[in-house]
């Protein structure tokens, strides 16, 4: 037995050793008790980055009234309430997740912390200027007014009633400010347990000229800056960054920090920019700083999904498009004929090599993951048959679940998924860090990604698939190490579906593929390979019952090696995997309420979308690695984290 | 009961009470009033704090619905005043209070109206106004 025991303690120590970097797998931060469960091969830990509660000015603008604390609560499977409330506080109605997440983080719109809290809180100085009462008696006149004159502003400035400087508004922010910090400390598990990890967290709300820049700023721990940056006072993306790398990264008793952008499609381009704000094209300085505190970029969410563009080889980014390249058009009907160029995160990769080639330095080297943007404080409310809205960006006021309760080309948005060790602030920072990472649009599949030389083709029916894949090469966010004059690099992918459970849905999967991209004196390239299951697998979906019909898989692996490799080029390659055609959300509202589109005459107004040949009746919910890249031997990639 | 004062008190009714489309942005069903309402609130804003970004285009917006369905209402109150000018005026009274009486229950009997700018997605008179 003892023999056994010693034996099993060294093969864990074979392992944990041959894990990249397993040494300091992920540095300790944190004064706390240790987990009693820790997994060297690491978990999947499934959560939101991108939630707000009623301190965005927005999500309060549309009648809600959670605070931080209740979306902890609700990401942890209490039921919450929602709006619309009446005169006494009672909610209209409560919402609860299936199935709790493991993590979550609270990213309210900073910018307006002290806004949003003077025209709510009544005795306050500026509880009764114009601004307030307009805001208080036309909610989405005033959201418009607000978003119109400081988010869209090229030069945002605040109110009048903010004082001289802003300093009322930027010293009621503070109360927010704090109250997020609290709960995310008193969600956090710091026992033996780890049963759920919160962190600290904001929103950067840019969106110069209409066109979205956001980015969602986590902390790693309680260590946080004393007051978040704003896009009215810090109005350039640059700004941001060098205020979280002068408070954060580069300061004495530093605080540790990522920034995520999100809806790139809806940036008409201007979110990954290779050129300076002068004008002038980016610096290796300044795409090391990007890819420095952006390890992570948001691929799908509620408003729209942003992995690659439409109409493309690939049949499968005709998906969650939005058709506008800024959010205004949603409300103008200006749909271009051709949407602006970098705004998806597959052409933002291989603009990343290009410009790798010209510098020496990715800017553009991130995982994906993918979150909500609830503005219900509901993280993780993601399943497309309980889908309310999440009262974010529509046109439409939200004091209540409206009948037909989103815009049709909005969707329950999807969940990032961390590769960890265990279920703590260090842990699952360091995987964000890292970039083993991966989003879905909302399913809870499992995926494991490895890139390297030398898998073997039966790696899949290896019982220690993911001890090795760990050992020979790297896992998902990584880059291929040298290759040793070896002919072209493999990849291993394993997807389990989502097994579903307590009312949850459960699809099966279609088909797993691996999307490459790489750069060569052309420019930037793209292709994307079948590596397992089957996309004529016949699989389809009663419209009228949502059954599924047809045959999928549990589990899909591969062992896929580059037929196209060249090793002069540098590349990227994820792995995407899709499930079987399932009901999309607007499918359950329709049938819910039995409308008939045959009888046109019967269908009322605010159900028409219903008989709307133009919004999708099914969706193929799926996961997207992050990416694993290659560079060639001679210009080896530099180290960008901290 | 004057044909002036029939085409005022018509003018006023259908202001209050027509549902009118909102063009080209939103989807909306109100009354003339409400997009002056809402024209003054943003005019008011702007005068106050300034009008960046896309600030004048909504008061554009608002004013632009409020004087094109406040037009038409004068227009068709006009001309309902002139068709009415032949009746005694006591019979115009009765005719106009009538109208007027008709609009004013059904824009509180009914949820005509739907608004991105309300507390609720439809609603009656009083609903779309409070």
């Amino acid at each position: 037995m003892r023999t056994y025991r010693a034996g099993a303690l060294l093969a864990a120590l074979f392992i944990a050793c041959a894990l990249p970097g397993s040494a300091n797998a992920f540095e300790r931060t944190e004064t706390r008790v240790p987990c009693a469960h820790s997994e060297p091969l690491r978990r999947p830990f499934f959560g939101d980055t991108h939630v707000h509660t009623a301190f965005s000015f927005d999500a309060w603008g549309q009648g809600t009234l959670a605070r931080p604390r209740d979306a902890y609560r609700f990401a942890q499977g209490e039921a919450i309430g929602i709006q619309p409330y009446d005169a006494a506080g009672k909610p209209g109605g409560h919402i609860q997740l299936r199935r709790p997440l493991d993590y979550a983080v609270v990213t309210d719109h900073s910018d307006l912390f002290g806004e949003t809290q003077i025209c709510q809180t009544p005795g306050l100085p500026g509880y009764s200027s114009l601004v307030c009462r307009v805001v208080r008696r036309f909610p989405k006149l005033g959201y418009m007014l607000v978003n119109g004159a400081i988010y869209s502003s090229e030069h945002p400035k605040r109110y009048s009633f903010c004082g001289p400087g802003g300093v009322r508004c930027l010293d009621a922010g503070r109360g927010p400010w704090q109250e997020i910090q609290d709960a995310a400390e008193a969600a956090y598990d710091r026992s033996a347990a780890c049963s759920f990890t919160s962190f600290v967290g904001y929103e950067w709300t840019a969106m110069p000229g209409g066109r979205n820049i956001h980015r969602n700023v986590i902390f790693r721990n309680e260590v946080v800056q004393d007051y978040p940056t704003t896009y009215i006072e810090t109005p350039t993306q640059e700004g941001l960054w060098h205020a979280l790398e002068s408070q954060c990264l580069d300061a004495p008793g530093r605080c540790d920090v990522i920034a995520i952008p999100h809806n790139s499609n809806v940036s008409a381009g201007r979110m990954f920019t290779t050129t300076r704000p002068d004008g002038g094209p980016i610096t290796a300085a300044d795409a090391r700083t990007r890819a420095r505190l952006e390890t992570l970029v948001e691929v799908t969410q509620h408003k729209g999904d942003s992995e690659c563009r439409p109409g493309a080889q690939d049949e499968l980014c005709d998906y969650e498009t939005l058709p506008y390249p800024i959010m205004m058009d949603m409300a103008t009907g200006n749909r271009p004929a051709k949407l602006p160029p970098l705004i998806y995160a597959r052409e933002v990769l291989t603009e990343g090599l290009v410009q790798q080639r010209r510098l020496g330095v990715n800017p553009f080297k991130f995982g994906l993951i993918g979150a909500t943007d609830t503005h219900l404080a509901a993280p993780g409310k993601v399943d497309e048959d309980q889908h309310q809205g999440h009262a974010a960006g529509t046109v439409d006021a939200r004091f209540g679940v409206p009948p037909f309760p989103d815009r049709p080309d909005f969707n329950p948005g999807g969940l990032g998924v961390l590769w960890a060790e265990e279920n703590s602030r260090d842990a699952l920072f360091a995987a964000m860090r890292r970039r083993e990472a991966y989003g879905t649009s909302g399913p809870r599949m499992t995926l494991r990604f490895f890139g390297g030389w030398d898998y073997p083709a039966g790696l899949c029916s290896d019982p220690d698939f993911v001890a090795k894949g760990y050992a020979g090469g790297v896992p998902m966010g990584g880059d291929l190490p040298h290759s040793g004059q070896r002919a072209a690099p493999r990849f291993a992918t394993f997807a389990l579906r989502d097994p579903g459970g307590n009312g949850s849905p459960s699809t099966p999967l279609q088909r797993v593929q691996i999307v490459k991209g790489w750069a060569d004196a052309r420019g930037g390239h793209e292709r994307v390979f079948e590596v397992a299951g089957n996309p004529e697998n016949g699989a389809s979906v009663d419209l009228a019952s949502c059954q599924l019909r047809g045959k999928g898989f549990d589990r899909l692996c591969s062992v896929w090696g580059d037929p196209d490799f060249d090793p002069e080029a540098p590349a990227f390659y994820y792995a995407r995997v899709v499930e079987d055609p399932s009901c999309r959300w607007n499918t359950y509202v329709c049938n819910r309420a039995a409308v008939d589109c045959s009888d046109p005459g019967s269908v009322p107004h605010a159900m028409r979308a219903c008989c709307d040949p133009a919004v999708p009746k099914t969706i193929q919910e799926r996961a997207w690695s992050s990416p694993i890249w290659y560079t060639p031997p001679h210009s080896q990639p530099e180290e960008t984290t901290p | 009961m004057s044909v002036r004062q029939a085409r005022w008190l018509l003018f006023l009714a259908l202001a209050l009470t027509v549902p009118t489309p909102m063009l080209l942005v939103f989807d909306a069903l109100v009354p003339p009033i409400r997009y002056v309402i809402l024209a003054a609130a943003s005019l008011a804003v702007a005068l106050a704090e300034g009008a960046a970004g896309p600030v004048p285009g909504i008061i554009l917006l608002m004013a632009g619905h409020a004087v094109l369905y406040l037009l038409l209402a004068w227009l068709v109150a006009w001309l309902a005043a002139r068709l009415l000018r032949g009746l005694t005026p006591a019979r115009r009274r009765t005719a106009v209070l009538g109208a007027v009486g008709a609009l004013l229950f059904f824009s509180l009997a009914f949820a005509l109206y739907h608004t991105p700018f309300g507390r609720a997605p439809t609603g009656n008179l009083l609903g779309v106004l409070t």
